[in-house]
């Protein structure tokens, strides 16, 4: 016996047997916003991608994750010759890259209206535009220190001014001036008298560790730094401390947070959601940033980062205290520099690095 | 009507295959780098400029390209020396296993990931690895900057010599065995056969191969990147600095511009200078 089936009855019968199924989508259309966020790498997208995951399960938007290549500056490099057609929704950075992104135009407003969160993070930490607009959703509160392996160094080291003895031959690892903007060669101002203003100080003293060969390894990004400082053959660095959280859950180490003939600098990391045609995918985005900002995100994202929460609810992870200042602290050992100013010398620096400091470093 | 040569005919895919991939890109290129760079700002700049080029008169930047060429001529030298006997063995070898085995590692080597690679280098040769002793007996200490260029410079045969040993087995395969079998025959050793009959004969694909290995040397990235410690930086690392971490295109282009023309220039000169010492090689 044959059944002879036509086109109609076809679709009738399938509709009738999804009807009695319950009526679900023969072809399930994926539900939720398809959204591209750049994270840095190492642990932060350790920490990320679970977060990710149970907001994809919850809510439908599918996350895609891209790495930061070097500093996150290297982000606005890039997507300059595509702006406007680019395909990334929210980016993290920090203060010198927003205040690049701000002054192109490229970062869309937020407001408490539609990211409740940031009702509980305090003022201060935002990026605002001429009209007084947030511009930023602040996650952390980080900074860049000086700092050095206890295991692999004889005595203490209490001032920058050591790093030029003999027994640091070949031991320092620092960032190029593009990285975390310059604030290497303005520590070295500081310990000199100069800031970021006033940086001649800086590069003698960053020529004089050059020439006598105690820079063993120059890093661009986290995760050099991390596996130099893990190697064992390198004991000091100038670095962030989320890179310096990964170093000091494995070795024994001492950020110098509380020179008496320096300080530390402090800045805020966050993500920018970035402009685009498409409304939903924007409002999307704010939903994903907004959830990193509300208390439970914003204090599980910064304990394995080692940075400071900005939600005022969470929790700070109790292993950042000797990292971060009390109120009494900050102008001691503390020092915000003008950020927007640096991003703007970051090209010269970088020139006059690969002029003069480099060529030195070889022939050490 | 004057007929079209096949040739042009054959060739007439790829040649606007070429031009739109590369000869578009490079004239971008060329157009960018003329445009000024505003510090701080995304938005570039207005107007013509050749300060772009200027500034790299400066001796520190010609030592960058002293130190790229530098690399490239040591390192295609020397996958050469060591790529030519492995070709030759692996086409001349008695042994067929020998030259299957060989052709096997050559042919493994090429396509295992490079990254790969370079971080079996760092992880054996870098100044905790357990090869670093071997390295120390050069007389260069494992964490001095020299030690970098030793490594970068291993990176870069493990690029070159896979593909210049593949090409050589090319090269010595077109030589006729009856020409080093009349030799042998009239009495010339082994080494006289190899040193009179194929390295003359093969001297165009000696050259070639020396030629590929440069050009993959001078225009590599990552190598310097991830062996190089940050502190040996070639003219690629410069062009990625200005790309990828200032956002200064135009000076990153005028950088790419004239490492083309440099490597044109280098090219062309050793090329002709081969045609010199090898008068009757087609190159």
């Amino acid at each position: 016996m044959s059944i002879t089936l036509g086109r109609r009855e076809l679709v009738g019968a399938l509709g009738a047997a999804m009807a009695a199924a319950g009526g679900g989508p023969v072809f399930a259309q994926p539900r939720g916003e398809q959204l591209l966020v750049v994270m840095w790498g190492a642990q932060w997208i350790e920490v990320c991608r679970p977060i990710g995951e149970e907001w994809m399960r919850r809510t439908g938007d599918r996350i895609q994750w891209e790495l930061h290549a070097g500093g996150a500056m290297a982000v606005v490099g890039r997507l300059r010759p595509i702006w406007p057609r680019i395909q990334q929704n929210l980016i993290a950075a920090w203060d010198p890259v927003f205040d690049a992104m701000m002054e192109a135009g490229w970062m869309e407003p937020v407001d408490e209206d539609e990211m409740p969160a940031l009702k509980e993070i305090p003022d201060i930490f935002f990026k605002k535009d001429a009209q007084g607009r947030k511009m930023t959703v602040p996650l952390s509160t980080a900074g860049a220190f000086w700092g050095y392996r206890t295991d692999l160094v004889d005595r203490p080291v209490e001032s920058v001014e050591q790093l030029l003895e003999p027994r640091f031959r070949g031991k320092l690892c620092v960032p190029v001036p593009v990285n975390l903007s310059g604030l290497l060669l303005v520590s070295l101002a500081m310990q000199r008298g100069g800031n970021e203003r006033n940086i001649e100080p800086g590069w003698q003293l960053l020529t004089e560790l050059a020439r006598r060969g105690n820079i063993g390894r120059v890093v661009a990004n986290n995760s050099e730094m991390i596996s130099a400082m893990s190697a064992g053959d390198l004991s000091v660095a100038f670095w962030n401390t989320g890179g310096w959280q990964a170093v000091r859950d494995r070795f024994p180490s001492r950020l110098l947070t509380r020179l008496t003939d320096n300080k530390g600098f402090l800045f805020n990391e966050g993500f920018a959601v970035m402009k685009g045609e498409n409304r939903a995918r924007i409002a999307a985005a704010k939903r994903f940033a907004n959830h990193f900002a509300t208390a439970e995100i914003n204090t599980r994202y910064n304990m394995p980062l080692g940075s400071g929460p900005t939600n005022r609810s969470a929790t700070a992870s109790p292993a950042i205290a000797d990292i971060f200042y009390r109120p009494d602290e900050l102008d001691r050992f503390a020092y915000i520099p003008d950020y927007a100013y640096m991003a703007t010398q970051v090209d010269g620096w970088t020139r006059r690095w690969e002029q003069e400091i480099t060529p030195l470093i070889r022939r050490a | 009507m004057r007929r079209i040569p096949v040739a042009l005919w054959l060739a007439a895919p790829g040649l606007l295959l070429l031009l739109a991939l590369m000869g578009g890109p490079v004239v971008l290129l060329v157009l960018e780098s003329l445009k000024p760079f505003v510090p701080g700002s995304i938005r570039p700049g207005e107007g013509v400029t050749l300060g772009n080029y200027t500034e790299l008169l400066a001796p520190a930047y010609l030592f960058y390209f002293q130190e790229t060429f530098r690399f490239g001529i040591i390192v295609a030298g020397l996958s050469v020396l060591f790529g030519a006997p492995l070709a030759f063995a692996a086409v001349r070898s008695r042994s067929a296993l020998l030259r299957k085995l060989l052709l096997a590692l050559l042919v493994g080597l090429l396509v295992m990931s490079l990254i790969a690679r370079l971080y079996a280098i760092e992880m054996a040769w870098g100044s905790l690895g357990p090869l670093a002793p071997l390295g120390a007996l050069t007389g260069i200490a494992p964490r001095s900057p020299r030690y970098a260029e030793v490594q970068v410079a291993i990176g870069l045969l493990h690029f070159t010599m896979p593909v210049v040993a593949l090409m050589l087995v090319g090269t010595f395969r077109a030589l006729p065995p009856r020409l080093e079998e009349a030799a042998a025959s009239l009495g010339a050793r082994r080494s006289d056969v190899v040193v009179s009959v194929v390295l003359p004969l093969a001297a165009p694909g000696l050259v070639s191969a020396f030629l590929v290995a440069l050009a993959m040397c001078i225009s590599n990235f990552v190598v310097p990147l991830i062996l190089g410690r940050g502190i040996v930086t070639l003219a690629t690392s410069l062009m990625y600095t200005r790309f990828a971490d200032i956002g200064n295109y135009p000076s990153g282009a005028a950088i790419g511009v004239v490492m083309l023309v440099l490597a044109f220039a280098v090219v062309y000169g050793l090329s002709a200078l081969a045609r010199r010492v090898l008068p009757g090689a087609r190159l």
